[in-house]
């Protein structure tokens, strides 16, 4: 049997899930704004994540999505169908909550069979006990949500809502109570699962690593507005804004001027306290004016004494080592160099540790070919992670 | 590998350890007080109204003479006479705390779920349920016999609506009775429930609307089922007492056919001085509500109550 609720639901999955599309959504509470003339979209089929800090409105964004929040302005739809204004119960989506909100007075079972019962889908058992299979669970569906572990909580709470097939499924810091090696753990199944039933899911996170490891495509969000978004590594490489360079993994960014255009070579060239650094026209986000130079702290390294730079190498310097921390596969290096500021600097430990000791003497290397350029305006610090803000 | 068995099974049975020897005379010194009283104010009287209602009166005596006796007859007797009264009490009993539960949940459900989050205005109103309390019951139910009354505002305004044929009256009939039931007995409906409904986790309602349920669904399928045991809780409170209840029939009913078992207790204990047949009725009262609640309880599934 086939009710027009499960046949419509069933048009809008289709196999791949649905395609997601945000048009200038605006949510404000009262006078605060949350979500800010957001336009987002997310392609069928595809693992997308939402990332950033607290308070950045990546969750009322996902409520609105939902359908548990009605935006001021803008549209959603969902699979092409606009669905703005409708209800929670009446869109093809479905959540797993940061906090599981199981039903604590049904079973595993009957939590999982919830949304097929209102649905009236046809052969619900068989659904519900392949539900559980997914998740490994299906020892335990007797159970309360009462009796099982956190995690175990996490992937009923997953199941009851893979079950249903939505269009899309919406993770909300889904993984946020697990301690950090189930976390891992989980994450790596949450992409097994995705890719397994190829469902398009949108997961909002503030744990960089968590949207980088699992996402095809992230966005980075702050202050209610997307900053950046792209595939993992485009964003790491290539961050557009100090926010994104803080907040996603760390940068060493320096303010300069643009002094010189080296047309042919597509270079610029910019001047940070009189040493002329050189950033790839491509990779600026302004060619003229105040400036941001910025490299990732792997891509840089120590030149002791008068060692030479390499070809194609921006230098700066000298600085002062002022903390050298062994970290296993890799040792950290603080920098101070005056004027300047702290440089991270990671390197590998091909050598088995530490080759440099605090108080030397150092200038930092790195390719032309890595370093990007950012607005000068921009705070140098923006999106740097401050720990007391999570939660 | 399997996450299932990276977690490993947190909810195994792990069986306590043998309670020791002080721990027992411990348990025993903090029960001593309350078993004590219970000897004295419930076993004790249990088992003379149980006595009681098997005597019979002292040949040749005066009235209000009796003497032991295992005179079960008494029990036949006593249901002989008055089951009218009993299924009267009971039936009352029941509509009052329909009554109750219909007025008493959408009331607990706005001071729970409505005003979540205004504490004043919560407070406020859960002051305003309790506050007939802090009046004397009996004269609460004297007040209702005024406003019920033949000649007072209600009555005269539903017989100038026609709601009311010209001929009857409010005071002295069974709506009369039940509406004061209910009234007296709301608040210990309204509460429990309320409790019941403040520890609702909203976040489940957004979950069940998140599962394709309505609001109707969800609150037929989350909210009523959590909010069980204050509805189990609150129909107990009001349907015991009320069973029993003689000073709503006295004072707003008319001792024929609204007589309740309590009442008719209370006169032959006072006025007749037939004491074996009030004990016996006593002991059907306390029986019959013990076995219907054992037998609600049991269906609403939460045994864990008792």
């Amino acid at each position: 049997m086939t009710t027009t609720a499960s046949a419509s639901r069933a048009d809008a999955t289709g196999s791949g899930g649905a395609a997601l599309e945000i048009e200038r959504v605006t949510k404000a509470f009262g006078a605060f704004v949350a979500v800010d003339d957001l336009t987002l979209t997310v392609p069928s089929g595809s693992f997308f994540a939402l990332l950033g800090p607290s308070g950045c409105g990546k969750t009322t964004t996902l409520r609105m999505v939902a359908g548990l929040e009605q935006p001021s302005a803008g549209t959603i739809s969902i699979g092409g169908r606009d669905v703005t204004g409708t209800r929670a119960h009446q869109r093809p989506v479905n959540t797993v909550f940061q906090s599981y909100a199981l039903f604590p007075h049904l079973t595993v079972r009957e939590n999982v069979a919830f949304g097929l019962k209102r649905s009236r889908a046809s052969g619900i058992p068989g659904r519900v006990a392949d539900g559980l299979d997914l998740v490994e669970l299906g020892h335990l569906a007797d159970r309360k949500p009462g009796q099982l572990s956190g995690g175990q909580q996490q992937r009923v709470a997953l199941a009851r809502a893979l079950v249903n097939r939505p269009a899309l499924l919406l993770l909300d810091e889904p993984l946020g109570a697990l301690d950090l090696k189930l976390r891992r753990q989980m994450q790596l199944e949450l992409k097994r699962i995705q890719t397994e039933v190829g469902l398009t899911f949108v997961h909002v996170t503030h744990d960089q690593e968590e949207a980088m490891t699992m996402a095809d495509t992230v966005a980075v969000m702050n202050r209610g507005r997307i900053e950046q978004m792209g595939s993992p590594a485009e964003l790491y490489e290539l961050p557009r804004t100090s926010f994104v360079a803080n907040f996603l993994g760390q940068s060493n960014l320096v303010a300069g001027t643009v002094t010189e255009r080296l047309t042919k070579r597509g270079l610029l060239g910019v001047d940070v306290r009189g040493t002329r650094v050189l950033v790839p026209q491509a990779r600026a986000v302004r060619t003229e004016g105040a400036v941001l130079v910025g490299a990732r702290p792997e891509k840089m390294r120590l030149l002791v004494g008068d060692q030479a730079p390499g070809r194609g190498e921006n230098v700066l310097g000298p600085g002062v080592v002022t903390d050298v921390s062994f970290m296993g596969v890799s040792t950290q290096y603080q920098v101070e160099v005056a004027g300047l500021g702290t440089f991270g600097v990671f390197a590998q430990n091909l050598l088995g540790g530490a080759t440099v000791a605090v108080g030397s003497t150092v200038r930092l290397a790195w390719a032309v070919d890595f370093t990007f350029g950012l607005d000068g305006a921009q705070a140098r610090d923006e999106g740097t992670v401050d720990l007391d803000d999570e939660p | 590998m399997s996450i299932a068995a990276a977690l490993g099974e947190s909810v195994s049975g792990d069986s306590a350890p043998p309670p020791r020897r002080t721990a027992q005379r411990a348990h025993l010194v903090l029960l001593g007080p309350g078993l004590i009283y219970l000897v004295l104010f419930f076993v004790v009287p249990v088992g003379a109204l149980l006595a009681t209602s098997l005597y019979v009166p002292v040949p040749g005596g005066d009235v209000g003479e009796y003497q032991p006796a295992l005179h079960w007859q008494n029990y036949t007797d006593a249901i002989a006479q008055f089951w009218p009264a009993i299924l009267r009490s009971f039936w009352f009993a029941f509509l009052a705390t329909v009554a109750s539960l219909v007025i008493g949940y959408p009331l607990a459900y706005a001071i729970a779920v409505r005003a979540r989050g205004r504490k004043l205005l919560q407070g406020l109103l859960l002051v305003l349920v309790v506050a007939p309390f802090f009046t004397s019951f009996i004269l609460r139910t004297i007040a209702w016999k005024q406003i019920l009354a033949d000649d007072a505002l209600v009555v005269t305004l539903l017989h100038w609506l026609h709601l009311l044929p010209a001929d009857e009256r409010l005071t002295a009939t069974p709506f009369a009775v039940v509406s004061g039931l209910t009234y007296n007995f709301l608040p210990f409906m309204v509460l429990p429930i309320f409790a019941a409904l403040e520890r609702l986790d909203s976040r489940l309602l957004e979950a069940g609307a998140d599962l394709y349920a309505s609001p109707t669904t969800t609150f037929r399928t989350v909210t009523w089922p959590l909010s069980m045991p204050g509805v189990v809780a609150g129909t107990l409170l009001v349907f015991i007492p009320a069973a029993g209840d003689y000073v709503n029939a006295s004072l707003l009913g008319n001792n024929t056919n609204t007589a309740m078992v309590g009442q008719v207790i209370d006169a032959r204990f006072f006025k007749v001085l037939d004491y074996p047949t009030a004990a016996s009725l006593s002991v059907v009262l306390m029986v019959a509500i013990l076995l219907l609640v054992g037998a609600y309880i049991r269906r609403s599934g939460t045994e864990d109550l008792l």
